[in-house]
């Protein structure tokens, strides 16, 4: 058996190890089928909104920045506002986050919010602003759009990318897998979702840091 | 004159086999040069058509040819160059975080063939709290273009012009990101000659920073938290790893590089996004000026969420059966395996014997290969992970090859009396013409082509190694059919004889010129060998094989009975002295530092003695590992080999305790399936009966430190 020992032996034998540390990972992890983490935001109406506020119900989460062309891909195209105006209609709460950070892409005010709503006739339940970043980065969230539904226990039950065609080309809408919309139609037919995490797309999140 | 003229074909032969062999020494020596990182100058719009180029946002984008001309039958090189503004970035094939890899459509009305897109080394680019892949400042992504040899002319233009249309579209991006489309497009006219276009610099300055066409093999294994990759073979370097798939890791977290003997390690945050599911992974090597692409298998057996077989689909066997097929054939080019064979084929002389006589070489080859496949399947089965030419780990069988090899050198040199005992066997093993030869032949080419690989071969004997054993043998049948080809067609067909040039005074010459890359391939193993035992060691068996030389000269020219018989003898001392020398271990330079493992006192894993010491209210630190396991070679590597932690293990009613699931048993694995795990690593520490915490698969000094401590207030 010296043939194993030889090769024990190189395995063994070191030469240099190098820098060892292991980097705590920059942003919380995402994790499907345990509680979303909670938050309180304030909304386009200046009102105070939580998650703890739509309790059994569905809620889906969109970070969202207007003037990125992957989030213009999905407004421009009526796709994002096709998806709230047919789950808001069935009792689901729509969330639209925004956490770019004062003086980045995508910042805007309360009446810029209510305006771009009325313009693309969007139908989110609530308009928020997550200035700060906290819970864009409870959330991991990395880009925009970056989808996440929560079910009425409060469970995170799909994180991850709008469809699946990772493009700016609205073109791609038609041929692409739509997750949020297969995911949702899954869990309110009592099934459960296919794919529970996708590699989200888009543009980054403009955080503050 | 025709004898003349064959001695220099020959002597050239003989010389390309040697410079194919220095080049490879070369490049096993020396890394690739490095390249030059010079940017890529803006083409003069003059010579542009204004279909050609495109603007956007930020870039400008230009449609690129390195020929002049189409030309039948050859292939042109045709290229997609960026040119964002300064600060602003395009993407690699993964973009990383964030981002979108350009595309490029082909189309045009013949029947060219498009390559794939040929990237350039990335960089990674942090963007705020991510990071892509790609490249700032001007890239040329090109593909190769194969030209048929007959183009329809009626798809010309007047001018003889064919039109090539690229669909291109692209992400530019600073902070924030501008998609851009362009159809772009150019005539190019169809000639019978071409001269390099005004843009061929461009061409040839980006394959200075495309990454090596030698694509490495690798191994991964998926743990709870990280992705652990291991390539073989990388210099100690600053590598950064780029993943094909943008799922798989933490693109922005740290990547730690550990390099050891036999292996660079790479460990890297498993991405949110990863679903723990891959049975084969590519990735890119690159340290900014060189780069390697990595064809990566998961490491069987190993920690993985699923403890799924790696079954593979009916036409990824057909695609690596054709890899070693391929594999085989090329085989047969070799420095080592060319000489024996050329002499075989110019010793040919009839073609009158039956089905069987014809067919012993290939019943030769396919027997050691089999034979080979059987060892490793064997090995395997008792849990050992071993390779093609695993036996060249064993230093007594590189001694029997350098003889081996030497042996055969002689022969071919005639230094062989020719009415030696040796000198018959020798000759017959080589040029006999009875099947019990050709079989000798097929299993010598075998043995002497062990130490070489060919292109195809690692990828495919890369997967071999791994799977089920039948494909074992599928592939290196599929391989051994490959290699015995050539020949056994040679045997078959009059017609295939009929290409040798005819026999002559220049076959002597010939075969002495061919004792040469026999003899650089000795030089090799004598290498081998003093990696593994020293230089004294090698000086010992240098020594022995030039007495080797000198016995046998002299058993030729011995004429008496008691002559014969001492210098036989001296020729069988010579071989013995350095096996002896390699199987004791004698003048073997030890390799310095001891294993971290070794120098630890533990306890041997077992169920009862773990109770036990749980009962006496014991600290015990119970670590599964496995030789084959990279993870815990990482680990041991790390963590157990640090002095912290060593003294903490050593501490009184603290007890190590290891459970080697090399050769897997059914103890380790119920322990292991109490802790819902399929594979080692798994590091669990008790606090007697009160308490137990079980370790991430990646350890830190500090993550065992702390753990430790912990239980001991636990008590």
């Amino acid at each position: 058996m010296s043939i194993r020992t030889s090769m024990k032996q190189s395995f063994k034998t070191l030469v240099g190890v190098l820098a060892f540390t292991l980097a705590a990972s920059v942003s919380a992890k995402v994790e499907v089928d345990a509680p979303a983490p909670g938050f309180t935001l304030t909304n386009s109406m200046g009102e105070s909104v939580s998650l703890s506020d739509f309790q059994g119900q569905y809620v889906i989460l969109e970070w969202t920045n207007h003037l990125c062309p992957y989030v213009k891909k999905h407004y421009d195209s009526d796709n994002m506002q096709m998806l709230q105006r047919k789950y808001t209609e069935q009792d689901v709460v729509w969330l639209s986050i925004i956490s770019s950070a004062e003086g980045k892409q995508g910042y805007v005010s309360a009446d810029e919010a209510n305006e771009l709503t009325t313009s693309r006739n969007a139908v989110p339940t609530h308009v928020l602003f997550d200035t700060s970043g906290v819970v864009g980065k409870q959330y991991s969230a990395k880009t925009t759009p970056h989808m996440y539904i929560i079910d009425p226990a409060g469970e995170l039950k799909y994180a991850g990318g709008i469809d699946s065609i990772k493009s700016a080309n609205p073109a791609d809408i038609p041929k692409a897998d739509n997750y949020v919309d297969m995911g949702m139609s899954s869990l309110l037919s009592g099934g459960e979702v296919e794919k529970k995490l996708t590699p989200p797309y888009g543009c980054s999140i403009k955080y503050q840091s | 004159m025709l004898s003349t003229r064959f001695f220099k074909l020959s002597a050239a032969i003989s010389s390309l086999l040697m410079l194919s062999l220095l080049f490879a020494l070369l490049s096993a020596f020396t890394s690739v040069s490095a390249h030059a990182t010079e940017s890529l100058e803006r083409p003069d719009l003059s010579s542009f058509a204004a279909q050609q180029y495109a603007t956007g946002p930020h870039i400008e984008v230009f449609l690129l040819h390195s020929k002049t001309t189409l030309v039948p039958g050859e292939n042109i090189e045709l290229g997609v160059l960026f040119m964002p503004e300064a600060q602003w970035h395009t993407y690699w094939r993964n973009p990383g975080d964030s981002g979108e890899a350009p595309t490029i459509k082909w189309q045009v009305e013949q029947a060219l063939s498009f390559g794939d897109i040929q990237w350039p080394l990335p960089k990674a680019i942090p963007i705020a709290h991510l990071v892509n892949y790609g490249y700032e400042g001007a890239n040329l992504l090109m593909v190769e273009v194969d030209i048929p040899e007959v183009i329809d002319r009626s798809m010309l233009n007047d001018k003889q012009e064919l039109k090539i249309t690229a669909d291109v579209s692209w992400l530019v991006c600073k902070e924030d990101c501008i998609p851009g489309w362009a159809t772009l497009s150019m005539h190019l006219p169809v000639a019978q000659s071409s001269e390099p276009s005004v843009h061929s610099e461009l061409f040839e300055k980006t394959k200075t920073l495309l990454p090596s066409s030698q694509i490495k093999s690798g191994l991964f294994e998926i743990t709870d938290n990280a992705v652990v990759f291991e390539v073989n073979g990388l210099s100690e370097q600053q590598w950064k790893l780029f993943p094909f798939r943008s799922d798989l890791v933490n693109h922005a977290s740290t990547q730690n590089l550990i390099y050891s003997e036999d292996a660079t390690r790479i460990i890297v945050p498993r991405s949110d996004y990863f679903n723990g599911k891959a049975q084969s992974l590519g990735w890119l090597m690159s340290d900014g000026k060189q780069g390697f692409y990595v064809n990566g298998v998961i490491n069987a057996g190993a920690a993985s969420d699923e403890a799924e077989a790696s079954a593979l689909s009916a036409s990824q066997v057909l695609v690596f059966m054709l890899m070693a097929f391929a594999g085989g054939l090329i085989l047969n080019l070799m420095p080592c395996v060319l000489p024996i064979l050329s002499i075989k084929a110019m010793a040919l002389h009839s073609t009158q014997q039956g089905l069987s006589h014809k067919l012993a070489y290939l019943f030769g080859v396919l027997f050691c290969f089999n034979l080979f496949a059987a060892i490793i399947v064997i090995l395997q089965q008792s849990g050992q992970q071993v390779g093609w030419g695993f036996h060249m780990q064993e230093p007594a069988v590189v001694v029997v090859l350098a003889f081996l090899f030497t042996l055969i050198a002689l022969v071919l040199l005639d230094a062989l009396a020719v009415s030696s005992r040796l000198s018959n066997v020798g000759s017959s093993l080589v040029s006999g013409d009875s099947p019990g030869a050709h079989f000798a032949t097929g299993t010598l080419a075998v043995i002497v082509a062990s130490p070489c690989t060919a292109p195809f071969m690692a990828a495919a004997l890369g997967v071999a190694l791994v799977s089920e054993p039948y494909i074992t043998f599928v592939l290196f049948n599929a391989l051994a059919i490959g290699f015995a080809l050539p020949l056994t067609l040679l045997f078959l067909s009059k017609k295939a004889m009929s290409y040798l040039p005819k026999p002559g005074p220049w076959m002597e010459t010939f075969k002495h010129a061919l004792a040469f890359p026999m003899f650089a391939t000795v030089a090799w193993l004598c290498w081998v060998f003093a990696g593994q035992m020293g230089a004294q060691a090698q000086f010992a068996l240098l020594l022995a094989l030039i007495l080797f030389c000198m016995f046998i000269w002299l058993l030729g020219r011995s004429s008496s009975g008691l002559g014969k018989t001492v210098n036989s003898a001296g020729v069988l001392a010579s071989i013995a002295l350095p096996i002896w020398l390699s199987v004791t271990g004698t003048l073997a330079v030890s390799n310095g530092a001891a294993s971290a493992n070794s120098a630890l006192p533990f306890v041997e894993f077992n169920q009862n003695t773990l109770k036990q010491l749980r009962d006496d209210n014991q600290v015990v630190v119970v670590n599964m590992t496995a030789d084959w396991c990279i993870t815990c070679k990482v680990n041991e590597q790390v963590a157990f080999s640090s002095d912290e932690v060593r003294a903490a293990l050593k501490q009184n009613n603290v007890n190590y305790m290891v459970g080697d699931w090399t050769n897997k048993n059914d103890e380790i694995l119920q322990y292991l399936s109490q802790y819902e795990r399929a594979g080692v690593p798994l590091y669990v520490i008790y606090a007697g009966n009160k308490n137990k915490q079980v370790l991430p698969q990646i350890l830190t000094p500090n993550t065992v430190i702390n753990a430790i401590k912990q239980a001991k207030e636990d008590l």
